[in-house]
C-alpha cells in the first residue's frame, strides 16, 4: 500500500524525457499510473525514477494521418478522451467501444492508450484490440523514432518493444474501410470486470483477423482459424467450424477463475462470438 | 415498491416509532466530518506494521530485527518471544484438546497461515514502517501445510498446535427426536453425498485498525478502534495482559461495516497495547485490504457428508442426519462457538421432527475464521434449503408446493423446535406467496422461453431464511460444560441534562445500522418529544458506564437488546420525570402526562413543565423537597429471559427472536459459457415491528448484495501451500454498481411476543440469496442435464462443469424408496 | 529544474478552493497527503489496488482515485473532496441532501467517495440516468447498502436540476 522511496522528474519536452529515461537505470515513464501506481504499492516492482509525462502535450493529441489512411492516437490520450472522440466514432469506433468497458470511470479518466498497451497485462484490453486491428506503435530514443507492427510490439511477460530509454509516442489505427467490421467478446468477472478471455476480431474485404488475450502472456492470433475463414463464409456454421481446435492449440494458463480448458473453451466460444459480430457489423 | 402488510396489532408504534425518519448519523457521514479510526490523530504517534509470515506453516528459527530498528524513524519493535513473556495466551472456548491451542498478539515459534503477523515494527511515518518491516529478517523452516479439514483428523495431517495433539477443535453429536425410526417409517430416503458451503467473508470497506494510547501514571489503554464486540474484546485483552478491564477502554466513533468481521481484532490490538506502552507513544495500526483477506475473519467453510433424509410419499420431510466438518482455520478465536449456533435454526424453517447432525470442526493452516453476516447458521439454513431444494428435483414435486407443506406454519407460532428453540412469530407462507408474486412467478415460464430463444437458460430460485436474534450465551456451554457464559444483555442510559436536554448513551457499535436515529425514536415516543431533541451520542466508550459484558453489535440483535435498554431507560426516566413534575406541581403522579416536550397536567394542560425545568432541579436546585427529587439519569440493563439450555440433550432456547426473510430471483445461465447472471429479484422480509422500516430495508438490501457476491463471485481460496489465492479486490471480486439485479422488497411485520417492542434482530439476513440463487441455478439446469448443485459457491467455471458434466453432480445423489 | 529527478517535491495543490504548498516525498500518495499531511480525513482508503474508490476525489473535475495518483502529479492542480461539496455554512448541497432521503448511506466509509464520483457526473450530465448512474457509480464499491438506494439518490438529485 506504501511506495518505496522513488525519485520524481516532470519533463516538459519528449526529449527531455527520454534524456531521463536513457539516464537512469531504473527509470519508469510515468503516464496514468493507474497500473503502475499501484504495482509500485504492491512493492511487485520499484522502479528508481519516474519520469512523469503529464505536460508532454505532443502526446496527447489524437489526429489524421496525412493520408487519412490511419487514425494516430498520441501515448498519453486517455481512455474517457479515445471514448468521447469524433475522429475515433467516425473512423475506428470499436476502440471508443472497447475502452468504455475498461474498469470504471476514475481509471478512464487516467488511463491512457500507452500504458495500458505498454505494461501488457494480459487481461488489459486493448493489446489484442489492437492486434486484430492491424495497429502499429512509433517508439522514439535518443538514436531516433521507429514503427513497430502491433503484433511485434507485445513480446512477453509485462514487456514490449519499448525497452530502456524507449518512449512509445504514438499508436497508429487503421480507419475502417467500407465493408469492415470489428468485434471484441470474452469474459470478464463481473460486469466490466477484469477479462478471463478475450477475442478481438477484424472483418473485412481481406479478410478475417482475430487477436486473442488472456490465454498467453501475449495476445495471440487465431491463424489456424483465420486461414479456415479466407473464403469468406462467415456463417455461424463456418465460423464454428473454423474455431475447431483453436482451444487445443492454445496453452493457457490456470487460476482462481478458470483452469486452462476451461479458458480454451472460453477462448473458442468468444472467438466465435468476435467473428459472428464483426461480420454481422462488416455487413454495414 | 414496498409493500407493508402488517400481520397482527403492532405493539408500541407511535409519532416515531414506525417511520422512516431519515438518519441522524447522515449529517456527518455526507460531509466526510465522521470520525473512523484511522482519522484520529494524537501528537508523536508511531505508525506500526506487521511483518507477516510468507508461509502457511512453518517454524520460526529466528528473528533478527537490529537492521530495523537501525534504520532512522524507527522506533521500535516486537516480537512473539516479548510477547509470550509479557502476555498469557488468550483464553480459550473450546474444551480441551482443542482448548489447549495457545494464541497470542504475535506468532511464538510457529508460523500457521499465511499472513500470519511475526514481528510489529513502529515508525515515524505510515511508509518507513513498511521499510523497516523489510529490513526484519526472519527465518523460517517450512513444514507441511493441511489445506483441507476433511483431511485435517488423519493420523498423517500436519498438526497445527502440538499443544492439541491434533487439529481437532471440536465434535460432537447433535440428534433430538427418533432418528432411526423416522427412517424405518419412510417412504423414500435420498443421500446427497456431500454439500459444501464455501469460505468467503464480507469484506467491509474499512479493514480494521487502532489507535492506542498508554497512561503511564493509570495503567490504563484507551483504543480508538473499530472491534464490534468490545464487551468479548475487553475479556479477552484483560487477562492476556494480566490487567483488570477497567485498564482497557475501548473507544468506538463510526465504523466503515462490521458484519461481523470486526470481533476478533484483539491479538492485533494486544500488540498495539504492549508497543504503546513500551515506546511509551500512541501506536497507530492500519490494517490493509490484502492483510485483512489474509488474516482476518473468514467465515466457517463447512461440508455436510452422507446426507441422508427422510421423506413420506406425499412430499413430507421427517427427517435427516449428516455429518458436518466445519474449517477453523489456524486458530480458535471465536469458535468452536459455530459448533452450537448453527442449532439455533437446525431445523431450517421446516417442521421435521428427527434431525442428526454430527458436528467435528478442525483446524487447518487457513486465515482464523470468526464471524461472518449469518454466522453458522447461513450455512445450516443453506443445508436445509439444498436438502428440500434437491428432495423436490429428485422426488419431482413442486419447490413451493413442498416448502409450504413442510413450513412451520403460522397457526403453530411460537413453535418449539426439535432442540428446543422457539419461533417467536412470522408467516412464511405468505412471505413466499409475495416473493412469489413480486418475482412474476406466474408468468416464469414465458420468460423461460424468451430466455431461451437468446441461447439462455433461465431459471427461478427460492431461498427461504431465518435470522435468529439475541443469543442465549448459555449455549457456549453445550460445546464446553465448563463455561460460566449464559444469558444476554444490553446496557442504555437516558438522561435530562441541567438544560432539558435527552441525552442517551448505548453499549451497542454500530457500523451503519442507524442506532442514534432508531434509539432517538424510541426515546422520543416515550417521553412524548420530538426525534430531533433527543441526542444520541455517537459509537461506544467504556468510560460511559454504558455496557456490560455482552456489549456490543453482532448477532442482529440491537433492535431487541439494545433497543430494549433504550426502553428500560426511557421508561425510567419517563416514571421519574412524571414523579418530579407531581412533587413540584403537588399531585399525583397518574395526573401527569408527557407530550409536545412537556411534563403536564392531563386535565390542566398549560400546567405544563419544560424539559429544561425537570433538568435543572436535580442538577442545580434541589432545596425544598421533603423527599429526594429522581435523578434524571437512569440506566438500565436490559436482559432477555433465558434459562440455561440442557447439556446433556442439547435442548434449550438458545435465541430470543427469530426473523424470516424469503428470497426469490431469476438468473440467467450463458449455457456456452457458464457465465451466470441473476436478472430479477425479490425479498420479503418478517422481522416483526418495524422501528423505521427504511433503515430495515436498507439491512435487506445489503444482505442481498452480499449474499448475490459470495453466490456467484467471492471466494477465499487456497492453494495445496496455503496461499491464499484472492487476497485483495483484484480477484476477490465483490459486487460493483452495474452488477445488481433490479430488485423487489416487501415486508410483513408479525411482531415477537417476547421482546420489549415486538422487534426482531434483522440485520445479518441469514444468507437467503445464497439459498436461492443456487436453487436458480439449479432450475435452470434442468434443461442441461439436470445436474445437482451441491456447491454454495458457484463462480462461471463450476456452472460450465455442471453443463459439461452433469453426470458427476448426480452421481453425489441416490434416492431409495420403499 | 523539472528535468533532475528528486525524492520529494514542494507541490501546490488548490483543494477546496485553498491554495496549499508542501513539500512531500514523490512516493506520497494523494490520499495520503490529503489525509495525513492536510488532516482531510474526509477521504477514504478501503483497498490496496485501485479498487474500492472509497479514496474518489475530482481532480480538475475529473473523478480519481486518489490512492492511484501521487501528491506530486497533483502538482498545479485543482482538486475538489467530500469537505468541499457543503456550503460554507454547513448547509447540505441537494446530492448529499438526496443521499440522506433516500437512506443512500449506512457506514458512511464509501460515502465520500460515492459523492465525489456523482458530483463529477452531475456536472457533465445533471440528469443521468439509473443506467448512466451505474456507470459513474462502478468504480465505487459499497458493502452496505447493495447501491440501490445511491442509485435511486443520484437519479433524484439529477431530477431535482441541482448539483
Amino acid at each position: 500500500m506504501l511506495l518505496r522511496e522513488v525519485e520524481y522528474a516532470r519533463p516538459a519536452t519528449v526529449e527531455e524525457a527520454i534524456a531521463l529515461l536513457s539516464e537512469h537505470d531504473g527509470a519508469r515513464a510515468l503516464a496514468g499510473g493507474q497500473t503502475l501506481v499501484n504495482v509500485m504499492k504492491a512493492r511487485a516492482a520499484s522502479p528508481d525514477v519516474l519520469v512523469d509525462l503529464v505536460d508532454l502535450d505532443e502526446l496527447r493529441q489524437i489526429s489524421f494521418s496525412a493520408d487519412q489512411a490511419s487514425l494516430e492516437l498520441g501515448a498519453m490520450v486517455t481512455s474517457t478522451q479515445l471514448a468521447a472522440s469524433s475522429e475515433i466514432e467516425v473512423a475506428r469506433p470499436i476502440i471508443a467501444e472497447v475502452v468504455s468497458t475498461i474498469a470504471d470511470v476514475q481509471v478512464r479518466n487516467r488511463g491512457t492508450i500507452g500504458g495500458n498497451i505498454c505494461v501488457n497485462d494480459p487481461t488489459n484490453h486493448l493489446p489484442p484490440l489492437l492486434v486484430a486491428l492491424g495497429a502499429s506503435m512509433t517508439i522514439r530514443n535518443s538514436a531516433g523514432e521507429r514503427t513497430v507492427a502491433a503484433e511485434d510490439f507485445f513480446l512477453g511477460v509485462f514487456t514490449t518493444a519499448v525497452g530502456e530509454g524507449d518512449l512509445l509516442t504514438r499508436v497508429s489505427v487503421p480507419t475502417r474501410k467500407p465493408g469492415t467490421g470489428d468485434a471484441m467478446a470474452g469474459v470478464t468477472l463481473g460486469a466490466h470486470g477484469t477479462y478471463l478471455v478475450s477475442a478481438a476480431a477484424t472483418v473485412g474485404s481481406d479478410g478475417v483477423r482475430i487477436a486473442l488475450g488472456c490465454v498467453s502472456s501475449v495476445p495471440v492470433r487465431a491463424r489456424a482459424m483465420e486461414q479456415a475463414l479466407a473464403d469468406g463464409d462467415l456463417t455461424e456454421r463456418s465460423v464454428r467450424a473454423a474455431a475447431a481446435g483453436l482451444g487445443a492449440s492454445l496453452d493457457p494458463p490456470a487460476d482462481v477463475h478458470a483452469s486452462a480448458d476451461y479458458r480454451r473453451h472460453l477462448a473458442e466460444v468468444s472467438a466465435v462470438r468476435a467473428v459472428l459480430q464483426a461480420a454481422e457489423r462488416a455487413k454495414g | 415498491m414496498t409493500a407493508v402488510e402488517t400481520e397482527a396489532g403492532t405493539l408500541q408504534k407511535g409519532a416515531a416509532v414506525g417511520q422512516s425518519i431519515p438518519r441522524k448519523e447522515d449529517n456527518r457521514l455526507v460531509q466526510g466530518q465522521g470520525v473512523f479510526f484511522d482519522d484520529v490523530k494524537r501528537h508523536g504517534m508511531g505508525y506500526l506494521h506487521f511483518v507477516r509470515s510468507p508461509y502457511a506453516h512453518a517454524k520460526i528459527e529466528s528473528i533478527d530485527v537490529s537492521a530495523a530498528l537501525e534504520l532512522p524513524g524507527v522506533y521500535g519493535t516486537l516480537t512473539g518471544d516479548e510477547v509470550a513473556i509479557l502476555t498469557d495466551p488468550f483464553f480459550q472456548i473450546a474444551a480441551p484438546p482443542g482448548g489447549h491451542v495457545k494464541d497470542y498478539a504475535l506468532a511464538v515459534g510457529k508460523v500457521r497461515y499465511l499472513g500470519e503477523p511475526v514481528v510489529a515494527v513502529v515508525a515515524e511515518t505510515r511508509e518507513l514502517a513498511r521499510d523497516a518491516s523489510e529490513l526484519v529478517l526472519v527465518d523460517y523452516d517450512p513444514l507441511p501445510v493441511l489445506v483441507d479439514a476433511r483431511r485435517a483428523l488423519e493420523a498423517d495431517a500436519p498438526v497445527l498446535h502440538e499443544e492439541c495433539g491434533g487439529n481437532l477443535s471440536y465434535a460432537g453429536v447433535w440428534e433430538w427426536g427418533d432418528v432411526d425410526a423416522a427412517f424405518d417409517e419412510a417412504d423414500h430416503v435420498v443421500s446427497i453425498k456431500e454439500l459444501h458451503f464455501d469460505r468467503f467473508n464480507s469484506t467491509p470497506l474499512e479493514c480494521s485498525g487502532a489507535l492506542v494510547e498508554f497512561n503511564r501514571g493509570t495503567g490504563q489503554w484507551t483504543m480508538y478502534t473499530n472491534n464490534q464486540f468490545p464487551g468479548f474484546a475487553a475479556i479477552m485483552m484483560g487477562p492476556a495482559l494480566r490487567v483488570g478491564l477497567d485498564k482497557l477502554r475501548i473507544v468506538t466513533q463510526d465504523i466503515g461495516g462490521g458484519f461481523g468481521n470486526k470481533i476478533t481484532t484483539h491479538p492485533q490490538l494486544v500488540a498495539c497495547c504492549l508497543l504503546a506502552r513500551k515506546l511509551n507513544r500512541p501506536i497507530q495500526w492500519t490494517e490493509w485490504r490484502t492483510e485483512f483477506h489474509q488474516s482476518m475473519s473468514h467465515g466457517n467453510e463447512r461440508w455436510f457428508e452422507d446426507t441422508e433424509v427422510a421423506v413420506q410419499a406425499d412430499g413430507t420431510l421427517l427427517g435427516f442426519r449428516t455429518k458436518a466438518i466445519d474449517d477453523a482455520g489456524a486458530f480458535l478465536r471465536y469458535e468452536p462457538l459455530g459448533g452450537v449456533i448453527w442449532s439455533q435454526v437446525a431445523a431450517g424453517l421446516y417442521k421435521w421432527r428427527h434431525l442428526r447432525l454430527e458436528f467435528t470442526q478442525a483446524m487447518t493452516n487457513k486465515a482464523p475464521v470468526s464471524p461472518n453476516r449469518g454466522y453458522s447458521r447461513m450455512q445450516q439454513l443453506w443445508f436445509t434449503e439444498r436438502v428440500i431444494d434437491i428432495v423436490a428435483q429428485e422426488l419431482g414435486f413442486d419447490p413451493v408446493e413442498i416448502r409450504k407443506r413442510n413450513y412451520v406454519q403460522p397457526e403453530d407460532m411460537p413453535y418449539e423446535t426439535p432442540n428446543g428453540c422457539v419461533y417467536d412469530s412470522g408467516d412464511y407462507p405468505r412471505a413466499l406467496d409475495l416473493a412469489l408474486e413480486l418475482i412474476g412467478y406466474d408468468g416464469i415460464e414465458e420468460r423461460r422461453a424468451e430466455a431461451s430463444s437468446r441461447g439462455r437458460l433461465l431459471g427461478l430460485g427460492i431461498g427461504s431464511t431465518l435470522d435468529s436474534g439475541t443469543n442465549n450465551f448459555g449455549q457456549s456451554q453445550l460445546v464446553n460444560p465448563d463455561l460460566q457464559f449464559s444469558g444476554n444483555n444490553e446496557v442504555a442510559t437516558v438522561k435530562l441534562d441541567i438544560f432539558g436536554e435527552v441525552v442517551v448513551t448505548l453499549g451497542t457499535t454500530p457500523q451503519g445500522q442507524g442506532h442514534e436515529t432508531t434509539a432517538s425514536q424510541v426515546v422520543a415516543d416515550i417521553l412524548g418529544c420530538s426525534v430531533d431533541t433527543v441526542h444520541v451520542r455517537a459509537g461506544h466508550d467504556s468510560y460511559w458506564n454504558s455496557h456490560a459484558g455482552f456489549s456490543g453489535t453482532y448477532a442482529s440483535q440491537f433492535a431487541v437488546t439494545g433497543l430494549g435498554a433504550v426502553k428500560g431507560a426511557a421508561d425510567m426516566l419517563a416514571g421519574q420525570m412524571k414523579k418530579l413534575a407531581s412533587m413540584v406541581f403537588q399531585c399525583p403522579e397518574e395526573a401527569i402526562e408527557l407530550a409536545d416536550g412537556f411534563a403536564r397536567i392531563k386535565d390542566n394542560p398549560e400546567a405544563a413543565l419544560p424539559f429544561m425545568a425537570l433538568g435543572a432541579i436535580p442538577n442545580a436546585n434541589n432545596a425544598g423537597f421533603p423527599e429526594d427529587p429522581p435523578t434524571m439519569n437512569c440506566r438500565y440493563v436490559y436482559r432477555p429471559f433465558f434459562e440455561v439450555p440442557d447439556k446433556e440433550r442439547k435442548f434449550g432456547n438458545l435465541t430470543l427472536t427469530y426473523a424470516t426473510q424469503i428470497h426469490a430471483c431469476v438468473v440467467e445461465i450463458d449455457p456456452e459459457t457458464g457465465v451466470t447472471e441473476v436478472v430479477d429479484y425479490a425479498a420479503v422480509d418478517d422481522c416483526g415491528v418495524r422501528v423505521n422500516p427504511q433503515i430495515v430495508e436498507g439491512q435487506v438490501m445489503g444482505a442481498t448484495a452480499h449474499a448475490i457476491g459470495a453466490a456467484l463471485w467471492e471466494t477465499f481460496t487456497y492453494d495445496e501451500d496455503g496461499n491464499l489465492l484472492t487476497p485483495n479486490f483484484y480477484d476477490y471480486h465483490v459486487p460493483h454498481a452495474l452488477d445488481m439485479p433490479p430488485l423487489k422488497t416487501a415486508a410483513i411485520e408479525s411482531p415477537s411476543p417476547f421482546t420489549p417492542l415486538g422487534t426482531k434482530g434483522m440485520g445479518e439476513g441469514g444468507g437467503g440469496g445464497i439459498h436461492c440463487i443456487c436453487a436458480g441455478i439449479q432450475d435452470a439446469l434442468r434443461a442441461a442435464g439436470a445436474p445437482i448443485v451441491t456447491d454454495s459457491h458457484n463462480p462461471y467455471h463450476r456452472v460450465w462443469e455442471l453443463i459439461q458434466h452433469p453426470e458427476r453432480s448426480r452421481e453425489s445423489v441416490e434416492v431409495r424408496s420403499t | 529544474m523539472a528535468v533532475t529527478p528528486t525524492t520529494g517535491r514542494t507541490i501546490s495543490v488548490e483543494i477546496n478552493g485553498t491554495t496549499y504548498e508542501r513539500e512531500v516525498p514523490a512516493s506520497r500518495l494523494l490520499v495520503h497527503f490529503l489525509r495525513d499531511d492536510l488532516d482531510l480525513t474526509g477521504t477514504h482508503v478501503g483497498c490496496d489496488t485501485g479498487s474500492c474508490g472509497a479514496c474518489t476525489v475530482q481532480l480538475d473535475g475529473q473523478a480519481v482515485k486518489s490512492c492511484s495518483v501521487l501528491a506530486v502529479q497533483a502538482h498545479g492542480t485543482s482538486v475538489r473532496t467530500v469537505e468541499g461539496l457543503a456550503g460554507k455554512d454547513g448547509e447540505l448541497n441537494a446530492l448529499q441532501r438526496s443521499f440522506h432521503e433516500h437512506h443512500g448511506l449506512q457506514c458512511g466509509y464509501c460515502t465520500p467517495g460515492m459523492l465525489m464520483s456523482a458530483t463529477a457526473l452531475l456536472e457533465s450530465n445533471p440528469q443521468p440516468t439509473e443506467h448512466d448512474v451505474k456507470i459513474a457509480l462502478q468504480g465505487n464499491i459499497c458493502r452496505c447498502t447493495g447501491y440501490w438506494n445511491i442509485i435511486e439518490a443520484v437519479v433524484a438529485a439529477g431530477q431535482g436540476g441541482a448539483a
